[in-house]
């Protein structure tokens, strides 16, 4: 009886604890993010952190770069997409620009039918530019440098393919505001890697058979999905907004 | 359009997103705590001199008061910047005919040497392949790490370097990894994937390799020519001349050059330094 109440004090509490989980992943490794997007020389960013010459960037002068990419992959295994629902600083800014966005698609958008399109041409496109093309520097790197100066000179100084880039994943984040999350329900890279691997990770957010399609949980989703279904990140928003009941956190079926 | 859902804690989550963001990124650049002069002065370098200017700027903060806003970044990048119309108060540039242009066109007040580079033979910690000199490189079996698509001094000056002693094709046809960035090339060292590389002195002092490597000197007669030579200035754009004058004699005086010894640089306050000064004929105009 006490353990039903803890895990309902859990369940109640689990909107809370997931806000500041993202506020603590945002203070930590936001700068990382922002790094990545304004500053970083590489087309891809988080991969080549160990050998950047950015020295001031936190994946190159802390162990973020090691940590984060030992972590992510157990994080998978254990909890699925939970690094996009819990930790993410971008998939969080993502979010606050759909929240404020004036325009709301419908719960019932058919955008996640064709993530995994969108996810294999990110995906497509990150491995080239990384494996295939070997991540060439494309932009000057500003050492050291103050906070804005040091964009203004990377951009002046940038490439025109770092500038598509950059303008590609500036557009498609601000294009949040328009469709709620785009960036993180059809194009991540990181995303998409994650979305493919958390089918097998060992504990999600599921439903159960007492579910009536009422949508009321999509409604809710800052991914504007269904629990285990696809773009399903774990958060926990819908488990204690299901009216049925039927949104469980766990091993589904033990 | 869907139904809005309402969200008590939204306000509450973006303001507290607002703030932990501005936290995240601005804290770094936060001004030290005591700026007893409370003035500041805006200090552009060629990114190489970045490891020698981070702590000499650190103790001139501590020494003065005065805040330093330093920036480092590929000299050639901030000297077009510079010639196309930003500004900085103190330059200090590698290769001598930019900080010669910057004074012809009147963007730069004067300029003092600095210091100088050199290049080395880098080695995994032990030096397995037993190295000794330069021509070892061309010994059968050794596998040389070379980055001759990296930027001036990474790549096309080792490329001039072997072309003076003599030995690149030689060395070209023992290069087992060529790659475009030095940062990238001397890790292959440390990891020992090659024997050996050439690079300049002060990458074998970056704190990512430093203890890593053993290091051997190149005779001078096949040092390449510039760009060896990096040069400080007073820019006409600085607001407080005399503070920007300061800062430039405290850079070259004994106690700041130091910082460039111990960055892998040979100061121009140094015998070896004066010496280099004459020759490469690093004087104002």
């Amino acid at each position: 009886m006490s353990e039903n109440k803890g895990a309902t004090i859990l369940i109640n509490k689990l909107k809370w604890l997931n806000n500041t989980s993202k506020l603590i992943f945002l203070t930590i490794i936001g700068q990382w993010s922002f790094y990545g997007i304004f500053r970083c020389p590489f087309p891809v960013p988080f991969v080549g952190c160990s050998n950047c010459p950015v020295i001031t960037c936190w994946g190159r002068i802390s162990s973020l770069f090691w940590g984060f990419w030992l972590v992510l992959p157990l994080s998978v295994i254990l909890f699925g997409r939970a690094f996009c629902g819990w930790a993410c600083p971008g998939g969080f800014i993502n979010q606050m620009f759909g929240k404020i966005s004036p325009f709301k698609t419908g719960p019932k958008s058919r955008l996640n039918k064709f993530a995994p399109l969108g996810f294999i041409v990110g995906i497509s496109i990150t491995l080239y530019l990384w494996l295939g093309w070997n991540n060439p520097r494309l932009a000057i790197p500003i050492r050291v440098g103050e906070f804005w100066q040091s964009i203004a000179l990377t951009f002046e100084h940038a490439d025109s393919y770092w500038l598509a880039r950059t303008a590609i994943v500036l557009s498609l984040t601000l294009a949040s505001f328009l469709v709620v999350n785009v960036w993180c329900r059809m194009f991540c890279p990181t995303g998409g890697v994650l979305e493919g691997l958390s089918r097998f990770a060992v504990f999600r957010v599921y439903k159960n058979d007492i579910c009536n399609d009422c949508d009321n949980c999509r409604q809710l989703c800052a991914m504007k999905t269904r629990p285990a279904e696809t773009n399903c990140t774990n958060c926990g928003d819908c488990v204690s907004q299901c009216p049925q009941h039927a949104v469980k956190i766990g091993r589904k079926g033990k | 359009m869907g139904e809005k859902t309402h969200d008590p804690q939204r306000r509450k989550v973006i303001k507290a997103a607002g703030a932990a963001l501005a936290a995240s990124v601005l804290l770094p650049s936060k001004a030290p705590a005591q700026q007893a002069r409370n003035e500041q002065l805006q200090v552009w370098s060629c990114g190489g001199l970045a490891e020698a200017f981070r702590p000499a700027n650190k103790h001139y903060e501590q020494l003065t008061g005065t805040k330093i806003n330093y920036t480092g970044a590929f000299a050639a990048a901030l000297g077009k910047s510079l010639l196309g119309g930003a500004e900085t108060e103190i330059f200090a540039g590698r290769v001598l005919k930019l900080a010669q242009k910057l004074i012809s066109t009147g963007k730069m007040e004067y300029f003092k040497p600095l210091c100088f580079t050199r290049y080395v033979l880098a080695t995994p910690k032990g030096n397995p392949a037993g190295i000794a000199t330069l021509e070892d490189l061309t010994r059968s079996g050794v596998r040389v790490a070379l980055a001759p698509e990296a930027s001036t001094p990474g790549g096309p000056a080792v490329i001039k370097l072997l072309e003076i002693a003599k030995i690149k094709d030689e060395v070209l046809k023992n290069t087992v990894i060529k790659g475009s960035c030095v940062h990238q090339m001397i890790s292959e060292i440390t990891s020992s994937n090659s024997d050996v590389t050439i690079v300049e002195n002060r990458i074998t002092r970056l704190p990512s390799v430093k203890g890593q490597l053993d290091v051997l000197p190149i005779p001078e007669n096949v040092q390449p020519p510039p760009p060896l030579t990096f040069t400080i200035g007073v820019m006409k754009a600085a607001h407080n001349r005399k503070l920007a004058d300061e800062y430039l004699e405290f850079i070259v005086s004994a106690e700041g050059q130091k910082f460039f010894d111990e960055a892998g640089f040979i100061p121009a306050l140094s015998e070896k330094g004066k010496e280099l000064t004459e020759k490469l004929g690093v004087h104002d105009v």
